[in-house]
């Protein structure tokens, strides 16, 4: 991986976070649940033509998605903001529980 | 009960996300990729996190989590250990890249209720 791949990685991984925690939740508000499938279009679907589309995120072996960078980055923001941290470790242990048993159940496709 | 739903949403949401986008992709380039997220992402959101069964009662885990790690693991139970090794250099920089982002989003949201 190359410096230039570095920055264009970071830069993908830093956008999609950003995006999602002050615009998602504004735009639920503002239109009621619609405003989750204009995110999964406008937040998710533009930010995968930049991130893994045009291939911001460089991959250098098993796949590594901009999920990552939102599971990470929103968890930081929601516990900087005075969420309850340990109560969401043991959510995410779930969520990482669920998603490695997608994970086997798509390797057996 | 409300953990079995987190799992089941995040294995749900994971398998949809990391085999049927890159079929949408593949078939219809990078249209087929933005339109993968919508129609996968809306629905998949409705459910864990409209609907909830992606249980959240503490520091916000998004399903993105789950779905992250499908799509690291499935290429591991397929190849083997060593393409999760190979593939380190880019989950650190996604993940301090992700952090960052989400660090900024809470100081935009502070400046902005300030203004």
């Amino acid at each position: 991986m190359t410096i230039q791949n570095m920055i264009t990685t970071f830069a993908g991984a830093f956008i999609f976070p950003f995006l999602i925690r002050l615009a998602w939740g504004k735009l639920v508000e503002d239109t009621g649940p619609i405003g989750g499938w204009l995110a999964a279009g406008f937040i998710v679907g533009t930010t995968w033509t930049l991130t893994h589309g045009v291939g911001f995120i460089v991959q250098t072996g098993a796949w590594i998605d901009m999920a990552w960078a939102a599971g990470v980055g929103l968890f930081l923001a929601s516990a900087i903001s005075g969420d309850d941290t340990s109560a969401g470790f043991v959510n995410a242990f779930f969520a990482i529980v669920g998603g490695t048993l997608g994970g086997f159940i798509l390797s057996c496709l | 009960m409300k953990h079995v739903g987190t799992i089941l949403g995040t294995a749900i949401a994971g398998m949809f996300v990391m085999s049927v986008w890159g079929a949408f992709a593949g078939a219809y380039g990078i249209g087929g990729g933005w339109f993968a997220g919508f129609a996968i992402i809306s629905i998949m959101w409705y459910l864990n996190h409209y609907i909830g069964i992606h249980n959240n009662d503490g520091a916000w885990v998004d399903m993105a989590l789950g779905i992250g790690v499908a799509g690291t693991t499935a290429p591991i139970f397929r190849e083997g250990i060593q393409v999760g090794i190979d593939a380190l250099p880019t989950l650190a920089i996604v993940l301090l890249g992700g952090l960052a982002g989400g660090y900024f989003a809470v100081q935009m949201e502070k400046v902005h209720s300030e203004g």
